[in-house]
């Protein structure tokens, strides 16, 4: 990739709506180019000070107050529609995920000593998201492991354990490698229904935090330990399908 | 009639994404009253239209009825413009107030200045500018919700952005602009 090219996609890249081939040759690039480097850089910078310093101001309780009384008004006329069970259900959910989402802007305008943890958090969450833009989420697509692990023994130091959950209910599609700032780290990827998962395996030095789990935008990050590396799932499966497959993850394997 | 479910809908993500669509009205309308008012305006017209919400990302859908309501709110305000009081820009108004020291060097402006000197150059910029760099480093968009919210192509969206940073950095970087109007 020449620099003009690397130019264009820099804001692409910072953005994170590069898909992921794209990404790696630029990555490629940025390695051996020291202008493009300092101009992501000075852009990262700029995000950071208008993160820590330009106000995102919030919505003055008056507002808040006004807008649900309304919406209480209008729910009241119709009280027995809105008093439907699934509704109801999907209020809560609702709320659920606006107080994920809060947790992850006060993570992101947080202090200083969370800022590394939540660089990881977010290079996790894009880089799922990114792969599921691209037109496969997957590199090697196999459902065999023994197949998958041996791939990914040719490409980074540490092949990861890979298992089959098939007969759970989730099943092993393949897996990518990936970037988790500047480490290339394994990825394991699993369907469950109409979910994907991802499932990335940090090097030993990295942790994203405490075990609470983080949501942003309908996707949830949650630790796991697999094969005693640290991991982190991340997907849009909901809670209970998601403390189910990171019970097996956690599982020790069975030798084979 | 609209339906129930719909109106809830509607309710729901009005409230859950309050904070985003008052934070784009006032920094689009540099002022509270304006913005509450806007965000106000912007509910009652999507509850109108719920009904008419095709799918698609919420957000950019909620948040384009708020940017739509604060563009009103702009026109009619530029067609007053004849007579604007100064204090209606506080922003510009406190570039004409002396400046302590010229401690322009950036490590030593404290936390506060270094707010007051951010917002100041955000709120100098294009409307066109500060509201995609409001969107996207801020709100976190990405290029197609702000590409929904903008009703313009992404390409748009992407020019206006690198444009928005551009501006801003050099803003930011000329240290000498905060100082200029120093015997004013």
């Amino acid at each position: 990739m020449d620099c003009k090219t690397a130019n264009e996609l820099l804001p692409l890249y910072f953005d994170g709506e590069l898909d992921r081939a794209t990404s790696r040759e630029f990555e490629a690039h940025l390695d051996e180019c020291a202008d493009c480097r300092a101009a992501l850089i000075e852009l990262d910078a700029l995000r950071g000070s208008l993160r820590k310093d330009a106000p995102r101001y919030t919505a003055p309780e008056a507002l808040r107050t006004r807008i649900q009384k309304e919406a209480a008004g209008s729910a009241s006329r119709q009280p027995s529609r809105w008093r439907r069970p699934r509704l109801a259900l999907a209020a809560s959910w609702v709320l659920a995920f606006a107080a994920g989402g809060i947790t992850l802007a006060a993570w992101d305008h947080g202090s200083t000593s969370g800022q590394e943890q939540s660089q990881l958090t977010r290079d996790l969450f894009s880089s799922h998201w990114r792969a599921l833009a691209a037109a496969s989420p997957i590199d090697v697509v196999s459902t065999d492991q023994h197949t998958v692990k041996p791939w990914f023994a040719g490409k980074i130091a540490t092949a990861p354990v890979v298992q089959d959950f098939s007969a759970q209910g989730y099943a092993l599609i393949g897996g990518r490698i990936d970037y988790v700032g500047t480490e290339r780290v394994p990825v394991l990827v699993y369907r469950h229904g109409k979910h994907v998962i991802d499932v990335f395996v940090l090097p030993t030095t990295a942790r994203p935090g405490s075990n609470e789990t983080i949501q942003s935008q309908g996707y949830v990050l949650e630790n796991a330990t697999l094969g005693g590396q640290p991991a982190a799932i991340v997907s849009d499966m909901d809670q209970a399908e998601l403390t189910r497959f990171r019970e097996l993850l956690n599982t020790p394997i069975r030798a084979d | 009639m609209i339906s129930t479910s719909s109106r809830a809908f509607v309710d729901d993500l009005a409230l859950r994404h309050l904070d985003a669509a008052y934070n784009l009205g006032r920094w689009l309308l540099g002022s509270e009253q304006d913005a509450a008012d806007a965000v106000h305006d912007a509910y009652l017209r999507a509850a109108r239209a719920s009904e008419t919400y095709a799918g698609g990302n919420e957000r950019a859908w909620w948040l384009a009825i708020v940017r739509n309501c604060c563009l009103a709110r702009l026109a009619v305000r530029n067609k007053e413009k004849k007579n604007v009081a100064i204090d209606d820009n506080p922003v510009a108004a406190e570039r004409w107030l002396p400046r302590a020291d010229a401690d322009d060097i950036e490590e030593r402006l404290d936390s506060s200045r270094r707010r007051q000197r951010i917002t100041q150059h955000l709120q100098n910029l294009p409307e066109n500018f500060r509201e995609v760099l409001i969107l996207r480093e801020i709100e976190e968009l990405s290029y197609r919700e702000i590409a929904d919210v903008l009703q313009t192509p992404i390409g748009t969206v992407m020019s206006r952005l690198a444009r928005g940073r551009a501006l801003l950095q050099k803003a930011l970087t000329d240290i000498g602009d905060m100082e200029a109007p120093h015997g004013l």
